[in-house]
Order: structure tokens, then sequence, then C-alpha cells
């Protein structure tokens, strides 16, 4: 474990004394510590322990939040940062108390779109839904590549993170698709990572191109989870929009048939984005509410996204995508291949929400909880994983809820299994997070890499990972972060 | 477990605060559109002001992770229940948002009383009947210099707020209803208790719902019709939902004036030569689905050139005076109405309507408070100002 020094917060200093240096730093209206205002944010959608914060602080620049640093690492106060809380891991959740930044209500401006370069400079706050806004009206021939999110998900927290979008098949980890980083460390110094690094003044808007060749310090800071600093600014890439775009359903029969469209689509290196989902999901998508898989139906359906430039690109891309399930049915597979307009249109127009991302999920957002094993998954045991997490739904009698991606031209997947559940209802909670832990163990196992990763699952971790990666981890903490101010607790720090 | 006390009117929407939302957000802005929509929320900024954010606090305090205090009464009461969230949320408890608030307000009102100044909306009823402490008219003076019957087929229910406050409306839609004929009387109305239920104050709406259906009984009028968007919104949603049923029709005034224009009974003969913006009251629009019955009698009014606002129908910007804000956060009423203001100052027009009064109010309020020189009316007062042919 990360040696931290032992902490007092509020022996050497009163909370009224942390009260009034964060009003005069941020001004009374934006810091709160009645329990109303703090109860928000001291749990999530998942099933992760509830904890209050001391404090919340609304931030509307960084010069506000350099104080806020010096002051916390001078006085062992932890910083949670927050955006919308929407991370599906309790990454927001004070473990440790402190002060909670919510960056998602005033530091919330798009900075720079550049046309040329095709990026957008963003601060933390700026969810998805306001950026597809502002490139629709302002750049529509641009585009950003949106998750399987509601649009009020923050995008410097998803990319961070290393999230994924709907153009996952050609792009890989969203975290490959920063070009900059302005952060906070914990000396209250402000770093600037990427071709931005020139220049002792702020940095031109123009000049955050790329993020190498210089050594990568990008790394300190992606999937950290808010460890090692305070994100200011991000610049994200964007990419054009195609006149031409079309999505393919492709309905398979066989538990696992589905991995293998999964891997032979997405190195065809035509498809922008192949996520799946199990026949469950499907049926939540038209609205039944507790679906179940009956004797005959497909088990799997994929959403196989296409977009050209030129009629005779898109021509040719369909062609390919055709090919491959010709190919994969004449290999012994079961693939019916469909339009997916036609069936939003057969069946229930709401299906429209999946497919015009960013967009409010109505499988996901059923009841009061929500939890998941996401992970990156290695693509070769994708029918394993499937059979074996299928039958661990089974026998905990719930929905299987199965996500999955190819990502990067298939050199890797997402693996994600999903839960909903009633948060509130006695003894749910329980029974869910054991069918989870259950999950979690089976996949870990067969080498799948969780993300946003909660505490009790860092821990899992911690028991599988080499001793020298641990390590190197604890050394790298200790020296960004030595007074452990950062979201402590995560990845049990 | 958790259990909500039986007494509780709104007791089911708090349980179902229990079992659905996860937090997704959605609620926060238009849905598909990323426009502002909510004035709690984007004025006090914390997620507690957000309709996600009192739906926790409802769970807070029915877990006993929260506890009562004075603390709760604004991320409580500051909130227009103007429906935005609702109309954005896509989950299935969508459509009872503003009920789950509702209901957090009953409760509180239990614990830690209303917003200040609201319970003025009582007291003031207790002594007039209405919650502007105006003297209670019975409307035998209207009846009189209208030469009204004591009983007829239509009820003009006005509402407190046209009765007391935008008189000129009462009097447009008075002279309206004459004008083209329709067999209708009066009563000496109590409060449609919109302004009660609101604000959690629900110690006299049994009796007041109860009173206005046996005045209106006595008429013998079989349709009750308002200018009111909020009784419009009570007299059909809240009696039903507080368990006090009613055999009359229920129509906004504008829903007769569309009726009569499209089986041509009626022509509207002069011409009304102005850029007229419109504003959708929350109680007409998001509450009770009317958006485009106002747009079509806009369209057929010559002259009038009608402009829409970049916010409009679902996505309209409250005018910030529902929901017991205008009493309890004067101030703040105002400024939410000077962004819908400054929003209508775009479009160029130099007129700005509505179909409620109270919306009307505040946008006035506004208006002059910030030196807008918009002109502010209702619809039914810009019919008033045209020729109308009578057709048999």
């Amino acid at each position: 474990m990360t040696s931290i020094k032992e902490r007092k917060i509020y022996e050497d200093i009163s909370m009224e004394d942390v009260r009034a240096r964060l009003e005069e730093i941020f001004g009374a209206n934006n810091v709160s510590n009645k329990q109303v205002d703090l109860y928000p944010y001291s749990y999530d959608m998942t099933e992760c322990t509830k904890q209050m914060p001391d404090f919340v602080v609304i931030p509307e620049n960084k010069e506000q939040l350099i104080e806020l640093v010096k002051f916390c690492n001078n006085h062992l106060i932890p910083i949670v940062p927050y955006i919308s809380g929407n991370n599906v891991g309790g990454l927001t959740i004070p473990e440790r108390g402190g002060i909670v930044v919510d960056f998602g209500k005033k530091m919330n401006k798009i900075i720079h779109i550049d046309d040329n370069m095709m990026y957008a400079l963003l601060e933390p706050g700026v969810t998805f839904g306001q950026l597809e806004k502002y490139l629709d009206e302002h750049f529509p021939h641009l585009r950003y590549s949106y998750p399987f999110a509601p649009p009020y998900a923050g995008v410097v927290g998803n990319v961070i993170l290393s999230g994924m979008n709907n153009m996952s098949c050609k792009l890989g980890s969203m975290g490959d698709s920063i070009n900059g980083l302005e952060v906070i460390t914990a000396d209250g110094e402000i770093a600037r990572i990427g071709s931005c690094f020139y220049g002792k003044d702020e940095a031109d808007v123009k000049s955050w191109w790329s993020r190498y060749p210089m050594p990568d310090l990008m790394g300190l800071f992606i999937n950290w989870q808010g460890m090692t600093g305070l994100v200011t600014k991000c610049a994200v890439q964007l990419w054009p929009k195609h006149e031409y775009k079309k999505i393919f359903l492709a309905v398979t029969f066989g538990l696992t048939d589905v991995a293998s469209i999964l891997r032979e689509a997405g190195r065809t290196e035509v498809v922008d984005d192949i996520s799946a989902v199990s026949v469950e999901v499907v049926k939540m998508s038209v609205e039944v509410p507790e679906p179940t898989k009956y004797p005959g139906e497909p088990d799997f359906a994929a959403l196989l996204v296409i977009s050209a430039k030129t009629k005779a690109q898109f021509e040719a891309k369909k062609e390919i995508v055709l090919e491959t399930i010709d190919y994969l049915n004449e290999n012994g597979k079961n693939i019916i291949l469909a339009d997916v307009d036609e069936f939003s249109r057969l069946f229930n127009l709401r299906v429209r929400c999946y497919l015009d991302l960013p967009a409010a999920l109505l499988s996901l957002v059923e009841y009061s909880g929500l939890t998941w094993f996401g992970s990156y998954a290695p693509s070769h045991k994708l029918e394993e994983l499937i059979e074996k997490v299928d039958k661990i739904f089974h026998k905990h009698n719930i929905p299987a809820f199965i996500y999955m991606k190819s990502m990067k031209s298939s050199h890797y997947s997402i693996f994600r299994p999903i839960m909903r559940y009633m948060k509130f209802k006695e003894g749910e909670e329980e029974r869910y997070h054991t069918c989870l832990e259950e999950i979690t163990d089976t996949c870990i196992d067969l080498g799948c890499i969780p993300y946003k990763t909660p505490t009790w699952m860092t821990a899992k971790l911690r028991e599988k990972i080499n001793p020298g990666w641990l390590n190197l981890f604890e050394k790298i903490k200790n020296c960004m972060d030595p007074n452990n101010i950062f979201n402590p607790g995560r990845w049990n720090t | 477990m958790v259990t909500v006390d039986r007494e509780i009117v709104g007791k089911e929407f708090l349980e179902m605060a229990l079992e659905r939302c996860i937090k997704c957000s959605t609620c926060k802005y238009g849905y598909k559109n990323y426009e502002r929509s909510c004035p709690s929320g984007e004025h006090f900024l914390f997620e507690s002001y957000w309709a996600s954010g009192r739906i926790r606090t409802i769970r807070g305090l029915l877990l006993g992770d929260l506890e009562w205090s004075k603390d709760l009464i604004d991320p409580i009461f500051a909130c227009t229940t103007c429906g935005a969230c609702s109309d954005s949320c896509q989950a299935p408890h969508a459509d009872y948002i503003v009920d789950m608030i509702e209901a957090l307000r009953e409760l509180a009102v239990q614990h830690v009383g209303p917003a200040k100044n609201q319970e003025m909306l009582v007291s003031r009823c207790d002594e007039h009947c209405n919650p502007y402490g105006e003297d209670n008219s019975t409307n035998e003076d209207l009846k009189k210099k209208h030469n009204l019957p004591d009983k007829a087929e239509w009820l003009y229910f006005i509402g407190c707020t046209s009765n007391y406050r935008q008189q000129s409306l009462r009097d447009a839609t008075l002279r309206f209803f004459k004008k083209v004929g329709i067999d209708f009387t009066l009563i000496d109305e109590h409060c449609c208790t919109s302004p009660m239920i609101r604000t959690g104050q629900l110690s006299i709406v049994h009796e007041y719902m109860n009173y206005n259906i046996e005045e209106i009984k006595k008429t013998g009028a079989s349709k009750v019709i308002t200018s009111c968007a909020g009784c419009y919104r009570t007299l059909i949603k809240d009696f039903k939902k507080y368990g006090v049923p009613h055999d009359f029709e229920v129509y906004h005034s504008l829903e007769l004036v569309e009726k009569l224009l499209d089986e041509e009974k009626i022509e509207l003969n002069s011409e009304f030569n102005h850029t007229v913006t419109y504003h959708d009251p929350c109680h007409l629009g998001r509450h009770m689905g009317i958006y485009e019955l106002p747009r079509k009698i806009y369209k057929k009014i010559p002259g009038l050139k009608l402009v829409e606002m970049k916010r409009n129908r679902n996505f309209a910007w409250c005018c910030g005076a529902g929901g017991g804000v205008k009493i309890g956060y004067p101030d703040w009423a105002i400024d939410i109405s000077k962004e819908r203001l400054e929003e209508a100052k775009q479009t160029g027009a130099s007129i700005i309507t509505s179909t409620c009064p109270f919306c009307k109010t505040n946008l006035q309020d506004a208006s002059d408070k910030y030196n807008f020189d918009f002109q502010v009316l209702d619809l039914m007062e810009i019919i008033d100002q045209l020729e109308i042919n009578i057709k048999e």
C-alpha cells in the first residue's frame, strides 16, 4: 500500500477555517458543506460504499484550483474531481472525505475548435451533448466520437479514463485520442503536456495538435482516476463527418458466434464501430421490461457502423462487410444481416435513441442502480468469456446483459457484463454484487483488465499484478502526490 | 425497509424515488437540443438543485441519511416545477418527477415548513379565499355588468391571478364569451388550490376543491372554461390526483377559440400588424401537452407575424413564476423571466405573449425591472382587440 502521512484533517485547522478559506477562493455561493448539498455526491449508481464529502466547491478557473491544491496540500485535505458522476465505478465517491470539486457547472467551456488540425480544446466539465451541439452548429463537417453513455457524461472524464466511443473499431481507446493536457500538480504548479508545452505563458490555442514525440508524460494522468493531479484543460481529436453512413444489424444464432463478427469485421479496417449486445438487451431496447431469451431466438445482435466520404468508397465498404458475413456463414456461423433502420421502424422508434449517440440509453436508466464489470479483453478469449459469464448470469437469475466492442481493428476488445437493479430494495444490492464479483473473478482469470475500477475491484487486481508494476505504481504516486491528497483511496492508495 | 407515512398524499411518488433514477443527468438540459432548461439547477448549481439531486434528497430523508433542518428548504422549494426535467428524462419515472418534488414538499412542510413567505398563500386564503389576500370577489358585480344568468351551460372559472392581478385578461375573456354568445356564468370562487399544491401545503386543498365543485354544480354547468393555465392543469389533473373527482368538462379559453374558428362560427376580420413571440406556459405546455393550439390561433390572426424563440414548445425556458417561486424567491423569479425576455429580444418581436396570467405577470415584472420595453399580452387580449365576425 502507498505509505502516507497520518491524516489529521480538521485537527490543525477547523472546519470553519476551511470553509472561510474556500469561500475566499471560490466565493460563498460556490462552496457548501450543508448535508443536503453534499449528499448527492456521496454515492453513485453502483453498489460502491457511500461516503459523504466534507465540502463541495464549484470552480470557475484554474487560478482558484491552484490555490485550492496548495491549501489542501498544506492541510492534508483530500480533493476529489467530479464532472457528472456517471462513471459506473464509484470514482467520485470521496473515499476519505474531503472536498469534491464539481467541474461540471462552470468549468465547462469549449475553448477552441481547431478546424485545420481537427481537435477540440476543452475545460473538464464539457459534456458530450454540449460538444455535439457546438460542432453541429459551428463545424457541421466535423464530428466527435460518442460513447454508449448519456449526453450529460463528461468528455474529458471519458478520455482520461480510457473510455470507448462509436469509432472504437477504428480508433481504439479514447485515451489515445488526447492531444494535450493542462494539469495542476500537488505543489500547485501548472504543467502543459503535449505539443502545447512550448512557452512560459498560456499556450496558444492552436498549439494543442499532438501528443508526441516528447517523453509521454500524459501517462502520468491517464487512467489514474484523479490520483496524480487536477486536469484543467484537455485537447481531444475530432474527425471528419462523412456524408454516407450506414448501420448494419447482424443477428447471430449460437451463443458465441458473435465473437467471430467482432474479430473478422473488425480487422477489415472499414468499420467505424462494432458493438454487440445479448438478445436480452435488444429486447430492452424495444421496452421489454425484464427480458429473457427463449429457445430458438438469436443470442446476440451486433451493430456495424460504416461511413464514407464518397459513394464509391461507401459501396466498397458495404461490399466488404457483406462479404465478411458471407464468409463467416460459409464457415459454419449462423448470422443474419439486417438494416437497422428497418428494425427500428418495425419495432419501436425509440430504438433510435441507441443509434443517435450521445443518448439516454433506455435499458440503462430503468431502475435506481447500475453496475458492471467494464474491461479491456483479449479478443481470442471472447467465446470463453461469453460462455462463462452467461452461465453466471443464469445461475443468479439475472438477465444476461453483455456488451462488447471490437477495438482498433480488432487488436483487442471490450467485454462488459452490465446489471441494472433496484439499489434500495432490501437484499438486491448484495445479490447483484455477489454476481458481479463472480463475473469479475472469472474475467480477470481469463486476462480481462477492468477500467474505471471501483476500489473493491482494484484490490482484486493488486493480488494478480506483478510486484514490479505495483512498486513502480507506488513510487510514481508517492512522487506525484506525496501527501496523498488527490482522490485518496482509489486503487487502494 | 423504508416506510412512508400512509397519510402522505404523494406516498407512491416518494417510494418511486427509491426505485428509479440512476442520476444519469439527462434531466439537466433539453433532450437532444442540449439547451439550458432547469432554472433551479442553472442558478444554484449544486447537484441538490437539479431533479436527480432532489430525488436523492428524498432518498436521504427516507433512508435516514439526512436529517430535517432549515438547510433543506432551498433545495426543496427553490424550483419552479416547470417540468423541463420531466420532458428531458427518458427513464420510466419521467412523467412523475414533478409529482415527486411536490410529494417531497408535502413532507417538508410537515417537518420544516415551506419557503419564506409561501405560508402566506394559505393564511391569505384562510381570510380571503385567494392567495393574494385581496378582498374576496363574489363576482356578483361582474355577473351584473355582463348580464349573466345564475344557471348556464358554461362556467367561466376566472382564477385568482386573472381576477386580482390581470383583470384586463379577465375582462378580455368575458367580452369574448359575450361576443360569441356562449351561455355562461360565474361563481363565487375559492382558489383552485394550485399554489398550495405546488408548495406542498395541502391543508385546505380538499375543502377548496369540494367547495368549488359544489358551487359549479349549483349553476348546472357541464363545461368549465378558464383562461388560466394553472387553473386548467389543476382542474384536470390535480382534482383527480387528490381524489376529488368531478363530472364537468374542462376547457382552456383558447380551446373554445380554436373550436369556433375551425367550425367557421367566427371570423377574425381586423388586422393585428405586429411581430409577436409566444411563451409556452409550463402548465399548458409541458404539464398538459398543449403546444400547437395557440400557434394555430396566432397564425389565423390577420397581420400578426409569429416568430419563435430559440427554446420553444417543450424546450421553453420557464417564466420563473411557478412552483411558489414568485412568492418565495421574488428576485430570482424575475431574473428567470429576464433570461426569457433576452431570448425574446433576439426574435425581433415587440410583443411577448402567453396564455397564462401568471406568466404574464412575471414577464411584465421583468420587462419593467430591466427596461425591456416589451408589450406583454395574453393571446385573449390580442383577440379582444380584433373585430370578430359572428356567423350563424
